[in-house]
């Protein structure tokens, strides 16, 4: 079931002559990991504006072609400190902002904000302030206040920028379970050599436009590796004149060590 | 004091000023801020008394030098009044239970939102000056010495500051719209402060007894 439908999508922002978007066509469907991958200014997170209905309804500027969603989406923003709600001043109630607003009763908040607070391993840090916090609590606390909103199309913009490796590992295990829940997932990420664990399929994103739709294997390939977008595996195989198809991930390599 | 309806603080607050101004001078001045220092006095000398009488020295000295000993007493009672209620006002509302307390009361959403986001400004900023101060000694700037260095230093820091908040403001709409709010919604109080019959009734005393102050004043 399609969550997520892109038609030729085209989006520019105010007083810009050149698209962030150019006839961008995406379907993303329920259960389903889509990773975008690209260089800085790629147009991933213009994607995720436009998915999330952020662009141009917020950002203002000017969209051509066809959005259809078929689910309440939530988006979680690069940096984690400029999406504090400002209206909390414990965790617990900064989770639960968000499904605050949406009017639900006050039992079923507190469910779902203690369910994204296991989720996220941070139960600890609910009588917190938000702004004492670190950097990756932070983003921790902003993936629960997502979460607990319960969307059934989750955006992230980089969810892992200021983790360390085991959280990020954490992340990326609890993305592929709320992919098991049936979630349609978008994670726009640099962390490419997660993506073959995570993601189903990878959008390879070029100056706003659509290069490349395939799956993980996408990043083991030659194009991709000049790009700068291999993961480290398939660029080590690659330097090492090894022949190709080049493995994504450690295991691949050692099954496929002549 | 912090377990009062937020509303009945509010009220306390507003009504001690108000009275200042409308009984006559110097007897209701003197008796107002009397109370309010009263009340301050419960925070305690360095966190209640000390930043009051601090703020209101100023205002004591420019009278005095500008109005006789009685028209100083006058107006610098009732300033003084205001500066201890506003400063015991700001040391026993908790921002989280005023806004529980406004969206419990079915204001909208973002109003209550202007409130709070007013009121946690300040420690947000204060943490991200301390931020750019570091990363400005980092790359060797001082803080201290003479004024030119000050001076320096203040430009340092006032710049990343703003500029840093103006980018802010972009993200954190975008943000707030993702997390629902919206103009319109209804949103659940999380754990509203009781408001308890007694404290209705001061409220309303206290309205009635400033009203009555102004009538008795005009007539």
């Amino acid at each position: 079931m399609t969550r997520l439908a892109l038609e030729e999508v085209t989006f520019w922002y105010p007083a810009t002559r050149a698209p962030a978007l150019r006839e961008v066509s995406l379907e993303v469907a329920a259960g389903e990991i889509v990773a975008l991958v690209g260089k800085v200014g790629a147009g991933a997170s213009t994607l995720l504006l436009v998915a999330a209905d952020l662009a141009p309804r917020v950002t203002g500027g000017r969209l051509a072609g066809a959005v259809r969603r078929r689910a309440r989406s939530g988006i979680v923003l690069p940096t984690p400190w400029t999406q504090l709600s400002g209206m909390a001043f414990t965790v617990w109630d900064e989770v639960a902002f968000g499904p605050a607003n949406l009017g639900w009763p006050g039992h079923e908040i507190a469910r779902h904000v203690d369910h994204a607070l296991e989720r996220l391993e941070i139960v600890s840090l609910a009588a917190r302030d938000p702004i004492t916090l670190s950097g990756g609590e932070l983003q921790r606390v902003i993936v629960a206040g997502l979460l607990a909103m319960d969307p059934d199309l989750v955006l992230l913009d980089e969810p892992t920028a200021e983790l360390d490796p085991a959280g990020a590992r954490s992340m990326w295990r609890l993305l592929r379970l709320l992919a098991g829940e049936g979630k349609a997932i978008v994670v726009a990420t640099s962390e490419l050599d997660a993506v073959p664990d995570v993601a189903d399929r990878v959008v390879w994103l070029e100056a706003g436009a659509v290069r490349a739709i395939g799956t993980p294997q996408l990043l083991a390939e030659d194009a991709a590796c000049d790009d700068g977008l291999g993961t480290t595996v398939a660029r080590i195989w690659r330097a090492a004149g090894l022949a190709p198809p080049y493995p994504l991930t450690v295991a691949d390599a050692v099954q496929r060590w002549p | 004091m912090r377990a009062l309806h937020p509303f009945t603080l509010l009220a306390v607050a507003a009504a001690l000023p108000a009275l200042a101004w409308i009984l006559p001078a110097p007897a209701g001045g003197l008796a107002t801020a009397g109370i309010a220092f009263c009340l301050l006095g419960s925070r305690g000398l360095r966190r209640g008394l000390w930043p009051a009488l601090v703020a209101a020295a100023p205002f004591w000295l420019f009278l005095l030098l500008l109005h006789d000993v009685r028209t100083t007493l006058a107006i610098g009672l009732r300033i003084s009044t205001m500066v201890a209620s506003f400063v015991w006002l700001a040391a026993v509302l908790a921002p989280d239970r005023l806004v529980e307390a406004t969206v419990a009361r079915g204001w909208s959403i973002t109003a209550a939102y202007l409130f709070a986001a007013t009121l946690s400004a300040v420690p947000m900023l204060r943490a991200r000056a301390r931020r750019i101060v570091e990363a400005q000694r980092c790359r060797g700037l001082s803080p201290r010495g003479s004024v030119a260095n000050r001076l320096r230093a203040l430009r340092a820091l006032a710049l990343p500051l703003v500029l840093s908040a103006l980018h802010e403001v972009d993200e954190r709409t975008l943000a707030l719209e993702a997390r629902g709010l919206v103009p319109g919604a209804r949103r659940t109080p999380l754990a509203p402060p009781p408001d308890r019959v007694v404290e209705r009734v001061v409220r309303w005393g206290l309205l009635l007894l400033c009203l009555a102050a102004l009538v008795r004043r005009v007539a």
